[in-house]
């Protein structure tokens, strides 16, 4: 998986939508003040006699351009992942690119599960009533027809799954397609994965989303890496990043963010949502390789992070037998909650904004790491100029992902 | 319901499908390919209108309407019979 031309391909542009902000300008100093959305989530169709704590996007607002008739039959989901390629799409200037050589990868599956039981409970005892534009919305592949439709792209769009490691997939097939001249620009999302009251509790008796513990403190709830977690905390969020080659940018007179230095990804051949120290160690190793990085070299780490019990203890054991103790780490989880399929593209924008920005966020909740060698970013932001950084997403069904960025500055 | 009314519903549901109509005074002889509806909003308006009128009829009954004033007859005449 040796890529003789990886320095060659770059990242131009992002988009982030979140709880803590629509935008960098809205998200960037949230990250850095480690401000929270955490509480008992509001959305219909998120309870049922249940008080699930997560991070909610607390309003959209959308450009004057978007039709508000695509916006009325637009699921949620649909809504967020157009807003926040609007802001990828601008800060690339995509709008003076062909559009036939622009792609779109979106990472995520069952994308709009509120959307699908609202319908369901409004139109389950007169199903011949049911709104014909559920047959489009239903999709998840509605989203590219969504962001195709409103962005004039004419090269391809597709959705890829990984389960929480989508975000990172969609990145490495935008990567692929780049790489192999399928087009000049791909965009890769991590789309906002809608959860309704049946994910959350089926994910909280899988032992994964957290339990009731921190029920009368939601903003305690989300701990990564903190001996007290008992499981991710959900967080709304999408990102989308614009990758192209340095001479395609050059030629535009864009400047880059950082060049993506490596990646893999490598399965544990397991359907279970258990994490993989060997797939963890495996992954790592082949990013570090094919970047032609040796460990030393990172200085920051953004780790999956969730907050899960075992998942947060084996991810440290990789980093560890990996030799990377020494670079800085923290959880923009913490922050942001667990967006699931948004989340491995969210968490390169976090690595993204922390490089531009020479500041690393804080991790919140962390007071007493499950490791305390580590080099831990805990309550306030420090300055770092991140020259190498390592970002590791992973998803239930054995999928483990990393990439590394190269500093463009 | 009157014929009139229904007409009005599915005036009102043709704006809500295609916010640009907002001020449109809609006459019996529009058709709502002429004002803008793709088949996805010609049907969702249709849908939305046998909402509010609480129809459950086989759709391919109103096939033929030819405009809005048809649509409206058909469904009236649908609304009467059930």
């Amino acid at each position: 998986m040796k890529n003789q031309n990886q320095s060659e391909l770059l990242i131009t542009g992002v988009g982030i939508t979140s709880a803590i902000g629509q935008g960098k300008a809205a998200f960037t100093p949230a990250l850095m003040q480690g401000q929270h959305a955490f509480r008992v989530m509001q959305r219909p169709g998120r309870q049922k006699d249940t008080s699930f704590i997560g991070a909610e996007i607390p309003s959209l607002s959308y450009p004057e351009r978007f039709s508000k008739r695509v916006l009325r039959t637009a699921s949620f989901s649909g809504q967020v992942a157009m807003v926040t390629l609007q802001e990828a799409w601008d800060e690339a200037n995509l709008a003076a690119v062909d559009p036939s050589r622009i792609g779109l990868v979106i990472g995520g599956s069952n994308l709009q599960q509120r959307d699908l039981i609202q319908t369901y409970e409004n139109y389950k005892d007169r199903a011949h009533l049911v709104r014909p534009t559920y047959g489009i919305s239903f999709m998840d592949s509605d989203l590219c027809g969504l962001c195709t439709e409103q962005f004039g792209i004419r090269g391809f769009a597709y959705t890829v799954g990984g389960a929480s490691a989508s975000g990172q997939v969609a990145i490495l097939q935008a990567i692929q397609a780049v790489q192999t001249g399928q087009v000049d620009i791909c965009i890769a999302m991590g789309a906002l994965m809608d959860l309704t009251h049946w994910e959350c509790q089926a994910l909280r008796s899988l032992g994964a989303m957290g339990t009731d513990r921190y029920a009368d403190e939601p903003a305690m709830a989300c701990r990564p890496f903190d001996k007290n977690r008992d499981g991710f905390i959900y967080g709304e969020s999408c990102g989308a990043v614009v990758i192209e080659r340095a001479d395609f940018a050059m030629s535009r007179q864009i400047k880059p963010y950082a060049i993506l230095s490596g990646w893999a990804v490598a399965m544990d051949g397991n359907r279970n949502p258990n994490p993989s120290y060997e797939g963890e160690v495996q992954v790592i190793r082949r990013a570090l390789e094919q970047g032609n990085l040796s460990p030393q070299e990172i200085d920051y780490i953004n780790p999956h992070g969730t907050g899960s019990t075992i998942g947060d203890a084996i991810e440290i054991k990789a980093i560890q037998d990996c030799q990377l103790s020494h670079a800085y780490i923290n959880a923009t989880k913490s922050i942001t909650g667990h967006g699931l399929s948004a989340a491995g593209t969210v968490e390169i924008i976090a690595t993204l904004i922390q490089m531009k920005e020479s500041r690393l966020h804080p991790t919140r909740n962390l007071e007493n790491p499950i490791n305390s060698s580590f080099n831990w970013v805990r309550g306030q932001s420090v300055p770092h100029d991140i020259k190498h950084a390592l970002s590791l997403s992973m998803g239930f069904g054995g999928i483990n992902t990393a990439i590394c960025l190269q500093n463009a500055k | 319901m009157k014929k009139e009314d229904i007409f009005e519903i599915i005036a009102r549901n043709t704006c809500e499908v295609i916010p640009e109509l907002e001020g449109h005074v809609f006459k019996p002889s529009d058709r709502l390919t002429e004002l803008g509806a793709n088949s996805v909003d010609r049907a969702e308006i249709v849908a939305m209108t046998m909402e509010a009128l609480s129809l459950q009829i086989p759709r391919v009954e109103l096939f033929g309407a030819k405009n809005i004033g048809e649509l409206a007859e058909v469904l009236y005449e649908k609304s009467k019979s059930v």
